[in-house]
C-alpha cells in the first residue's frame, strides 16, 4: 500500500520525462494513432449498432487486459476471471436497477466489490501452485455460477429484500451509461484508456519488476527476501479490479446479468483475446478483443460454430504462435516505417 | 428414514466407484509428467457421446459396439492430446493447462454442435434389480462396483508388476534418470495419458446410463476429479481412491439425508479450501519442500 502511495506522490514529477521518452519510441506513436483513430470512429458512423460493437470490443479489452496482467506477469494462470466480471456486474446492475445509483458510483463500487474478492480468492489460491491454481479458480468461478442459480436462494433473498438477485433470470432492465450510444462509447473509451494506461504503467514499475521475478522464479524472489505472498495477493487485487471494472461497464452495456457471466465461457474469452494478442502484451489485448468481437459479430448466428472456431484458434495460437499477434505486427510495421523513412 | 439412509449407502458406493476410475486417471497424469489435464472431463464427455450416438443410431446392439467404438476412440485420442498438444509446450505449465482447457472446451463444442445441446439419458447396462433386506438394487448397480473394483485392482497391478507400469513408476520419480537408463520417457507419458483417457471412458460407459449426457458434464466431472485429487494427495493412487469414496459419501449425505440436493454442487470447494487450509498435500500425499 505504501508503496502504490509513494508512487502517486512521485507521479506528476516523474510523468513530465517519463513522456518526453515515451512518445519519442515507435509503440508510442502507434499507440497514439490507434487512440485517436478510436476517438474519431463516432465521426464515421452514428449507428447504434456499429457504436455497440465497439464499446463491446473495449470491455472486452479490459476484460482481457486484467487477465493478461495476471497471467503474463505474474505467471498466476486463473480459469475464475469471470467471478470478478460476476460479482462486479451484480452488484453494479443492482445498485443501478434497484437503488437507483448514478452509474459511476454503482461502477466503482462493484469494481471494490470484485477487488475484495481477488483478496478472497487470492489468500486460498496462494496455497495453490502453478497449473493447480487454474484449477481452482475454475472450481471457484463454477461454485459462484451455481449460488447464483440457486432456487431456494433466489426466494429466500426476494422474500427478505423483495428484489431479484439471484436465480435464473438475474437482475435486468438495467438503464445503460447514457441512452445515446456516442455518450456510452466516450466513457468506455476512457475508462479503456485509463486502465490499460495504469496496467502498463504498473508493469514498468518497480512493483512489476517484483511481478516479474515471482513469474520467472518464485523461489529465488523470496529467496531475495520479497513477501511473495503478499505480492501475489495484491496483482489478484490489481487483476479483480479491472476486471470489475469491466464486469460493470458489461452489465450496463447489456443492460442485465444472469449467472450466465460466472460460466467458464467468460475466462475462456479472456484468455482468448489475451492469447490472440500475445501473453504479457497489455494493449495486446486490444487487438486480441478486435477480432474476437466482430468474429464473434459475424458469426452471430451461429454461436455453438463461432465457439468452436474460438477453440480452434485458441489451440492454434497457443501451439504454434506463443507470441501472439501484437508484437510480430508491430515488428513488420517499424521495418516498414523505416524503409519509408528511407533509414 | 431407512429408506434414505440405504439410498444413501448405495449411491455413495456407485458414485464412489465411478469417481475412483476417474481421479485415478487424473492423478496418474499428474504423479507421472506433472501434467494437469483439463481435457480430463473431455476424455468423459467423447466416451459418453459415442456412446450415446451409437445407441440411438444402432439401437441396442449399438449398446455394444458404442462401448467398444468410445473406448477405442477416447484411447486414441488421449494420445494424440498428449503427442500434438501436450508434448510440444511441455516446458511451460500455462501453455499446458491452456491448450488442454481449449481441447476441453472445443470438444464441448463440438457435441453440441454435431449431436445437440440439450439433456439425454440412455438405458441401463443389464436390466433387472435384486432384491437386498428389502431393498430394490438395480444389476447395474451391482456391474458398476463389480467392474470398478475390477479395473481399480487390474491398474494398481499394472502398475506395480508390468514392465510399462514399471517403466511408469521410474518416470514418476525421476524423468532424466529414467530416460538415461533407455526409458523412452515421452512414450511412456503417451501411455499414462491413455491410461487415464481409458479410465474416463469406463467411467462415462458405467455412469452414463444412470446419469445425464449433456455437453455441460464435462466440467462438472472436471471439477469432482480435481477435488478428490487435492482430498486424497496429489499424485497417490490409493489417495485418489479413498478420497473418490469420501466426496461420494458426503454427496450422498448431502442429497439423502440431508435432502439439499442444491448444495451438492458446492461440496468440491468447500473440500478444496478446506483440504488447502489444513493440509494442503492432502490425505495420503508427499510431504513437498519449496
Amino acid at each position: 500500500m505504501r508503496i502504490i502511495i509513494k508512487k502517486i506522490a512521485e507521479f506528476p514529477s516523474n510523468f513530465q520525462s517519463y513522456f518526453r521518452d515515451w512518445i519519442s519510441t515507435f509503440r508510442a506513436k502507434v499507440t497514439v494513432i490507434c487512440l485517436i483513430g478510436l476517438s474519431l470512429v463516432p465521426l464515421l458512423t452514428q449507428n447504434p449498432y456499429f457504436l455497440g460493437i465497439f464499446t463491446t470490443f473495449m470491455i472486452f479489452t479490459i476484460f482481457a487486459a486484467s487477465w493478461d496482467f495476471l497471467a503474463g506477469f505474474v505467471g498466476q494462470v486463473s480459469f475464475g476471471q469471470a467471478v470478478f466480471l460476476g460479482v462486479s456486474g451484480y452488484v453494479t446492475a443492482y445498485l443501478i436497477r434497484y437503488l437507483s445509483f448514478p452509474w459511476w458510483l454503482s461502477l466503482v463500487i462493484g469494481s471494490i466489490i470484485a477487488v475484495i474478492f481477488g483478496l478472497i480468492i487470492g489468500i486460498p489460491a496462494l496455497r495453490l501452485k502453478g497449473p493447480y491454481l487454474a484449477l481452482g479458480t475454475l472450481a471457484m468461478s463454477l461454485i459462484m455460477y451455481q449460488v447464483f442459480l440457486m432456487g431456494s436462494l433466489a426466494t429466500m433473498w426476494e422474500n427478505a429484500f423483495g428484489t431479484n438477485l439471484f436465480g435464473a433470470e438475474g437482475v435486468s432492465q438495467i438503464t445503460p451509461i447514457s441512452s445515446d450510444t456516442v455518450v456510452e462509447y466516450f466513457a468506455t473509451f476512457l475508462i479503456m484508456s485509463v486502465s490499460l494506461l495504469i496496467l502498463t504503467h504498473i508493469t514498468k514499475s518497480n512493483v512489476g519488476t517484483i511481478f516479474k521475478a515471482i513469474r520467472d522464479d518464485e523461489t529465488g524472489t523470496s529467496a531475495s527476501g520479497i513477501n511473495t505472498t503478499k505480492y501475489k495477493i495484491l496483482a489478484f487485487m490489481i487483476s479483480g479490479l479491472f476486471a470489475g471494472v469491466a464486469g460493470g461497464l458489461f452489465a450496463m452495456r447489456f443492460r442485465g446479468v444472469n449467472p450466465g457471466v460466472f460460466q467458464p465461457l467468460y475466462s475462456f474469452y479472456a484468455i482468448i483475446i489475451a492469447a490472440m494478442g500475445g501473453l504479457a502484451t497489455i494493449s495486446g489485448s486490444a487487438i486480441g478483443a478486435l477480432i474476437f468481437v466482430f468474429l464473434g459479430e459475424i458469426l452471430r448466428d451461429t454461436q455453438d460454430l463461432s465457439l468452436l472456431i474460438f477453440s480452434i484458434i485458441l489451440i492454434l495460437f497457443i501451439r504454434f504462435a506463443e507470441h501472439g499477434l501484437l508484437k510480430p505486427t508491430l515488428e513488420r510495421i517499424q521495418e516498414l516505417w523505416d524503409i519509408v523513412l528511407g533509414r | 428414514m431407512i429408506d434414505s439412509l440405504i439410498n444413501f449407502l448405495i449411491l455413495g458406493t456407485i458414485q464412489g466407484s465411478i469417481y475412483a476410475l476417474l481421479a485415478m486417471g487424473f492423478s496418474l497424469v499428474y504423479g507421472v509428467g506433472g501434467i494437469l489435464n483439463q481435457a480430463h472431463g473431455a476424455f468423459y464427455l467423447i466416451t459418453c457421446y459415442l456412446f450415446y450416438w451409437c445407441y440411438i443410431n444402432l439401437g441396442g446392439f449399438g449398446l455394444i459396439v458404442g462401448i467398444v467404438v468410445g473406448l477405442i476412440v477416447v484411447t486414441v485420442v488421449g494420445g494424440l492430446v498428449y503427442i500434438l498438444l501436450v508434448k510440444p509446450l511441455k516446458d511451460s505449465h500455462v501453455g499446458v493447462v491452456i491448450v488442454t482447457f481449449a481441447f476441453a472446451f472445443l470438444i464441448e463444442q463440438v457435441v453440441k454442435v454435431s449431436v445437440d445441446p440439450l439433456y439425454h439419458s440412455m438405458p441401463l447396462l443389464i436390466e433387472g434389480s435384486i432384491n437386498v433386506f428389502g431393498v430394490k438394487v438395480l444389476n447395474h448397480y451391482i456391474l458398476v462396483v463389480v467392474a470398478s473394483l475390477v479395473i481399480v485392482t487390474l491398474i494398481t497391478l499394472f502398475i506395480n508388476k508390468a514392465k510399462i507400469g514399471k517403466s511408469i513408476r521410474a518416470v514418476a520419480q525421476d524423468a532424466e534418470a529414467a530416460s538415461l537408463m533407455g526409458i523412452n520417457v515421452d512414450r511412456i507419458l503417451a501411455y499414462t495419458v491413455m491410461i487415464s483417457a481409458f479410465l474416463a471412458g469406463i467411467a462415462a460407459i458405467l455412469y452414463v446410463p444412470i446419469d445425464i449426457v449433456a455437453p455441460h458434464i464435462g466440467w462438472s466431472i472436471l471439477i469432482n476429479s480435481f477435488a478428490i485429487v487435492v482430498l486424497g494427495g496429489l499424485g497417490s493412487l490409493p489417495g485418489s481412491v479413498l478420497g473418490a469414496f469420501i466426496m461420494s459419501y458426503a454427496n450422498a449425505f448431502v442429497n439423502f439425508i440431508l435432502f439439499m440436493p442444491e448444495i451438492s454442487a458446492l461440496i468440491p470447494i468447500v473440500v478444496i479450501l478446506f483440504m488447502l487450509i489444513l493440509r494442503p498435500r492432502g490425505l495420503f500425499g508427499k510431504k513437498e519442500i519449496d
